[in-house]
């Protein structure tokens, strides 16, 4: 209400020739009057002339600055403060809550007649970015029908914690780069369009017996561990393969699963062999199956896949000669049920038993294969009048690839080149590979398709909606509505959006936009204390690599990874409100991550939605292993990292880094638990510094309340006491990991304190209170921070204080549907600042 | 009878410390005629480590007159003058008279950007948070512009990491100027067949009349996309403009590729070298690393190389383990800066020093005219975050090499309190070294006449 009435407000003032000389004058007044008076005697001390904490020095703004977009920060910043009464900070003198509010009202008011006029222009920010790598890789495979690895040959995209990456800041471009996306274009369509002569077909079988029995597992069986020489944990070797083109393979396997237990994950990987004492051989998994059936009812089950994916190692040079490359199919064992290599009882486990595996590649039934057709098209244009046709190919396949109609002068351009290259001594399928591999390095296939005096913003919008869901290009049915001119239609797009999310497609954006906003990748990296944390992850048994963790299978951190993930796909799909993010009634896990929380009733691999009880200590973001591991040290956890994340990734809150020259603190990352300083002592020399306090009295409680949540994101209430030696597993003491578990409990003694005040906040004892906290006082708070999240990863830039009505228009609209995920982002579809309709 | 120019043997190679390269090599060594002193090359590296290293002594890592020197300490002495080794720097004391030791300088351009992002100017001195926000050209590249053309490759940028990081976590040490970052290389199989195999087993006409057609289509591709800028507002264009750029830097390097294609290539047999050491191999791939630029000054591919050899902000590369890997400390190589656990810090520090005085020894091990190699290469290594606390003053540094271009060595030199000049005066020194004439970089106020011998 207040906000329609400010509107009506400076509408009047606008429409009024007057107006503008009053409201500036009144505004002066006001500012002389009221704002200095306040600044001088609440603010200025710490930012003013003398001192300016945080670099802010309020005595140099004016009542004009709202004209410069450089002070519009300021102002936001100031405004914000100010209402949270997060200043003046609360050990200082207060203002009278009317003159706060009057403070407020007036920031608000200056902000709304400056904006007001100007709030469709973002002069400053180019609309003009590259696709990221995701987009490219993906872009490729709907554009040429199948799935080519282009990313790893690409210089890596910048990223930065809690920011999304695919901005026109970030999307640089050099010569280097092209030369990239060259070799990778010439590579998409050598696989692309193929030969008219159907080309060899490589075959390769193998069998196994199930010989030995009497020595553990038999020769025809894959185990989780104790696997035997030559048995199929050893792989299929392939000598012969060809270099494109699609390949199967057809195992026939069975499961042999002891009581209790109804399915084995069985993972097929093609590559370099794996067994070799090595890290570094590689590899690409081919596809997952669960086995269900036993030895009486062997069944064969099918893999396909892309042979250029895949990993050949180069033939050795043997008298000058070089041999053949190989590869290995090597099929993986991937039950886990979370007590990892614990014990040496292989025959316990679930084994596969596979007969025969069948390579063959390529398939050659229908040939010319599907992908060829859609580019070499088949016409009798292509006989009679041979320039019209290579004309009419490059006009569909530009078309898509540009993301709309090729104009007649850019197809006349690329016939040129066509022309260029038809000098040398070419096939015409080479000539096509080589002029469209040139397509896909122009500007127009590379950078995000704007709309200009040529192009219709139906088709800047249908790329907008596929690259914010997909990360992909749009597919017919967009490009379709486009065509029609239908896509400013709300109905439409609310169509659209939905439809677009339902799609495998859109699982991409929910793994890029999940992991840039909450900044996940530190996860994967952070090195566990082994001595700490025996069995959280594989690690070689013996050997020269004994002790490093094991490579080629996923790990318990992939799952986490796929879990938070998983759990925000699961919001946006089933429409959940933005409570859930803090707190939730249900969790998205697997068995290993079902064992590691200690949730009962949970079998497999595949992770899926698990209603919690209220007791679990789970529910929500704040507890999922990949935060309170990706902001731990390893060894403990870290309250200083966890409340950065907390205020970035939840609340919004641009947290500074550690300004240059301040003394680092000894933290509470040591190399072993017994060394890490207690938190108490932690910020008691926060405390002792004003430098560090200024920042870190605001910072730290936050981190407080995470303190329960040990360094691999499992709920521990008790610590040893300090000074305790923490012995490591030992089989031969412990026996197994639950005799382990046991002997680490007998250690817990000390209860952890997780008690802190929040600034300008109540006091919490705990994640539960801290939630509590969240959901009841900071939920708008979080759903802005979040609306504005998908906002700026759907536009691809960084939101500014230009954007503050639109931003608002959007939360009003979403907070009276209760913030729901889904209808969120059909909100931000619909908006404005989203289709980008300029107003003429 | 005329001289080979790189007279060393196989077995010297093998001998060369490492494993990674060690190479059936070089018929290198058999097209290369003696080159007269004065065109002899002139190279330099610069090359980077991160987290800064262990300096216990005082505050700003100086060192306190009072105590005696620690021994774990990067600096190798506590006193300005001749060098004498500590436990961290003896790697380098067979190098007694080719290295020198810099205290006090740094980039007033990253002093406040933070330890973790200050790695950005290390090679280019920009004052990213005043005039250059998006950085300004590096050493090695003012170099390139100069003199480039004289090899195959211009530069050769090089890096753990790969790509160009972002504005305040650079995974590359150089800029081709203005917002231009260059990707580093980071996998040694690639980085080695653009030095040595660039025409893929291609006959050489087929190369050359391949090339001539790139320039034609590129030219059509230039057009291609300028009908596309034409259309744009003010802020597009300029974005695209990068991209246009692209295309005629490509342009160029046809044709300087085409002109290359009539010299020979030098051949580089690959047996015997992984080039497919991977991150999880610290010791292997970080010699593999410098091996490249080792062969690449030896072959005279190109003159200028940068190598990063692990950025600010590593946390999601394989390089935040090295620490582990090595040394079995339990925390990440960031760790380390922060808690400076004696153990550790120094021996970390010491690991690094021991995979760059192979790289100087493969220098000084390989004759070049009357001396060897490392008399005519310059090799800078140093860090912009220098010790624990996210400090951006008194960095690291060490140059060595050089010795006929110019330089003295055997010092450590300090340039505290009122002897302060900037870092950027170093650089003006060697460029001037590598034939560059250059009175000024970033904010240089002058050359560096402590390192120069007469």
């Amino acid at each position: 209400m207040v906000l329609r009435l400010l509107v009506l407000f400076s509408f009047i003032f606008l429409l009024t020739p007057m107006g503008g000389a009053f409201e500036s004058d009144s505004n002066s007044q006001n500012f002389k009057n009221q704002i200095q008076p306040f600044f001088n005697s609440y603010c200025l001390h710490c930012h003013g002339p003398k001192k300016s904490k945080a670099k802010i020095k309020l005595h140099l703004l004016s009542e004009s600055d709202f004209s410069k977009e450089q002070n519009l920060k300021t102002w936001e910043k100031l405004l914000e403060v100010l209402k949270s009464k997060e200043m003046p900070p609360e050990d200082e003198r207060q203002p009278r809550q009317q003159d706060r509010a009057d403070i407020a009202h007036w920031i608000e008011n200056e902000f709304q007649s400056s904006l007001k006029g100007n709030s469709q222009k973002h002069s400053s920010e180019p609309t003009v970015r590259r696709l990221t790598n995701i987009e490219y890789e993906n872009t490729i495979r709907d554009l040429l029908g199948f799935r080519l690895k282009l990313i790893e040959n690409l210089p890596k995209d910048p990223q930065k914690p809690y920011r999304f990456n695919n901005t026109a800041e970030f999307m640089l471009m050099g010569p280097e780069q092209i030369d990239r996306y060259l070799e990778n274009a010439r590579r998409a369509l050598a696989s692309a369009i193929v030969d008219p002569d159907k080309p060899e077909v490589h075959r390769t079988r193998r069998d196994w017996k199930p010989h030995n029995l009497d020595r553990g597992l038999g020769l025809d069986e894959v185990g989780v561990w104790g696997n035997r020489r030559h048995s199929p944990h050893w792989g299929m070797g392939l000598k012969s393969f060809p270099k494109t083109g699609e390949f199967r393979i057809r195992i026939q396997a069975s499961a042999i699963l002891p009581p209790g237990i109804t399915e084995l994950p069985l993972r097929l990987v093609m590559g370099y062999s794996l067994n070799i004492n090595s890290s570094t051989q590689r590899m690409e998994p081919v596809g997952t199956v669960q086995l269900r059936n036993t030895l009486d009812q062997p069944r064969v089950y099918e893999f396909r896949g892309r042979i250029e994916n895949f990993p050949a190692k180069p033939g050795k040079i043997v008298n000058g000669r070089r041999q053949a490359d190989t590869m290995v199919v090597t099929p993986q064992n991937l039950y886990d049920d979370g007590t990892l290599n614990d014990g040496q009882r292989p025959l316990e486990m679930p084994r596969a038993v596979i007969q025969w595996m069948e390579f063959e590649a390529p398939l050659v039934q229908n040939w010319p294969p599907e992908h060829h057709k859609r580019i070499l098209f088949e016409s009798s244009l292509r006989q009679e009048n041979p320039e019209a046709y290579v004309q009419e190919v490059f006009r569909r396949f530009m078309s898509r690839a540009y993301r709309r109609p090729a104009t007649e002068n850019e197809v006349s351009k690329f016939f040129k080149i066509y022309q260029l290259i038809s000098e040398s001594e070419l096939t015409f399928e080479e000539v096509m590979r080589e002029t469209l591999a040139m397509v896909l390095i122009s500007p127009q296939f590379l950078y995000h398709t704007v709309q200009d005096e040529q192009v219709s913003p139906h088709y800047e919008i249908a790329s907008k909606l596929s690259y914010f869901l997909w990360a992909s290009m749009p597919d017919e049915e967009l490009m379709k509505l486009a065509e029609e001119q239908k896509l400013l239609d709300n109905k439409i797009i609310d169509q659209q959006v939905r439809r677009l999310l339902k799609d495998s497609r859109s699982n991409s954006f929910v793994k890029i936009f999940t992991s840039q906003w909450l900044s996940l990748t530190k996860l994967k990296t952070v090195p566990i204390n082994k001595d700490l944390f025996p069995r959280f992850l594989y690690y070689v048994p013996r050997g020269e690599r004994a002790g490093t963790e094991e490579p080629y299978r996923p790990t318990i951190r992939d799952y986490m990874f796929e879990e938070t993930v998983g759990f925000i796909s699961e919001l946006i799909r089933e429409n959940e409100t933005v409570s859930n993010l803090v707190d939730s009634n249900f969790a998205y896990l697997n068995q290993p991550l079902a064992a590691h929380y200690g949730v009962q009733g949970i079998e497999g691999n595949q992770l899926r939605r698990v209603p919690l009880n209220p007791e679990s200590n789970l529910g929500g973001l704040l507890t999922q292993g990949s935060i309170l591991i990706g902001n731990g040290t390893g060894t403990a956890p870290h309250p200083i990292y966890r409340a950065v994340w907390l205020r970035e990734a939840i609340l919004g809150d641009e947290v500074p880094p550690p300004p240059a020259e301040v003394p680092a603190l000894t933290d509470s990352a040591g190399e072993s638990a017994e060394k890490a300083l207690t938190i108490k002592d932690l910020l008691a020399k926060h405390r002792e510094d004003e430098s560090c306090n200024d920042c870190h009295a605001r910072l730290d409680p936050w981190g407080i309340p995470f303190e329960r949540y040990n360094a691999i994101g499992k709920y521990q209430p008790m610590v040893p006491k300090e000074g305790t030696r923490v012995r490591g597993f030992d089989k031969k003491t412990h026996q197994s990991l639950i005799g382990y578990q046991a002997y680490l409990q007998s250690l817990n003694t000390i209860s952890i304190q997780a008690d802190a005040r929040l600034p300008n906040g109540p006091r919490v004892e705990g994640m539960r209170d801290l939630k509590n906290y969240l959901l009841k006082n900071r939920k708008e708070d979080i759903a802005k921070n979040v609306l504005k999240r998908f906002l700026g990863y759907g536009l691809g830039r960084e939101l500014t204080v230009k954007d503050r009505f639109q931003v608002q228009t959007i939360f009003e609209r979403s907070k009276a549907e209760d913030f729901k995920l889904k209808d969120m982002i059909i909100a931000i579809c619909q908006s404005k600042i989203f289709t980008g309709v300029k107003s003429k | 009878m005329t001289q080979k120019s790189w007279n060393l043997s196989r077995r010297e190679l093998l001998k060369g410390g490492g494993v990674a390269l060690a190479l059936p090599f070089l018929n290198a060594m058999s097209w290369a005629k003696e080159v007269s002193p004065v065109k002899r090359p002139k190279r330099m590296l610069v090359s980077y480590f991160a987290y800064g290293s262990y300096m216990p002594n005082g505050a700003n890592g100086l060192p306190q007159q009072k105590k005696s020197h620690h021994e774990w300490s990067w600096w190798p002495c506590q006193n300005p003058g001749p060098l004498k080794f500590n436990k961290s720097s003896a790697p380098f004391e067979p190098f007694k008279n080719e290295v020198t030791y810099l205290q006090g300088l740094d980039h007033a351009g990253g002093w406040a950007m933070g330890g973790h992002s200050s790695g950005d100017v290390f090679a280019t001195g920009a004052d990213m948070t005043g005039l250059e926000k998006t950085n300004n050209i590096s050493i090695d590249q003012v170099a390139a512009k100069v003199h480039g053309h004289k090899t195959r490759h211009a530069s050769l940028v090089l890096g753990t990491e790969g790509g160009t990081g972002s504005y305040g976590s650079s995974k590359t040490l150089s800029h081709r100027g203005p917002g231009r970052p260059i990707p580093s290389m980071h996998k040694p199989q690639e980085i080695f067949n653009r030095l040595f195999n660039p025409y893929a087993g291609k006959k050489i006409e087929d190369v050359r009349q391949g090339l001539k057609r790139d320039a034609s289509i590129l030219d059509l591709l230039l057009d291609h996309s300028k009908s596309m800028k034409k259309r744009l507002g003010l802020e597009d264009k300029k974005k695209l403009e990068e991209y246009l750029e692209s295309i005629r830097s490509i342009e160029q390097r046809v044709e300087r590729t085409s002109k290359w294609t009539h010299k020979p290539l030098p051949k580089i047999d690959t047996k015997g070298i992984n080039l497919e050491v991977t991150h999880k191999d610290p010791k292997e791939y970080i010699r593999c690393m410098y091996d490249l630029v080792y062969l690449a000054f030896l072959t005279d591919s190109t003159r200028y190389a940068s190598l990063m050899l692990e950025s600010e902000q590593s946390s999601d590369s394989e390089m935040w383990n090295y620490a582990t890997y090595v040394l079995g400390y339990k925390g990440s190589t960031h760790d380390i800066a922060h808690k400076r656990p004696v153990d550790f810090s120094g021996q970390w520090d010491r690991w690094r020093a021991e995979q760059h005085a192979y790289f100087l020894k493969r220098l000084k091990d390989t004759q070049e005219g009357d001396g060897h190699l490392l008399d005519h290469t310059l090799v800078l290594w140093g860090s912009a975050h220098p010790h624990a606390s996210h400090s951006t003053k008194n960095y690291p540094i060490q140059i060595a090499g050089g010795s006929q271009l110019g330089l003295k060595h055997g010092k450590l030199h300090s340039f505290e309190g009122n002897k302060k000049v900037p870092l950027a005066n170093l650089f003006v020194s060697m460029l001037n070294a590598v034939d560059v004439p250059v009175e000024k970089f970033a904010d240089s106020t002058g050359s560096m006449s402590e390192i120069l011998s007469g």
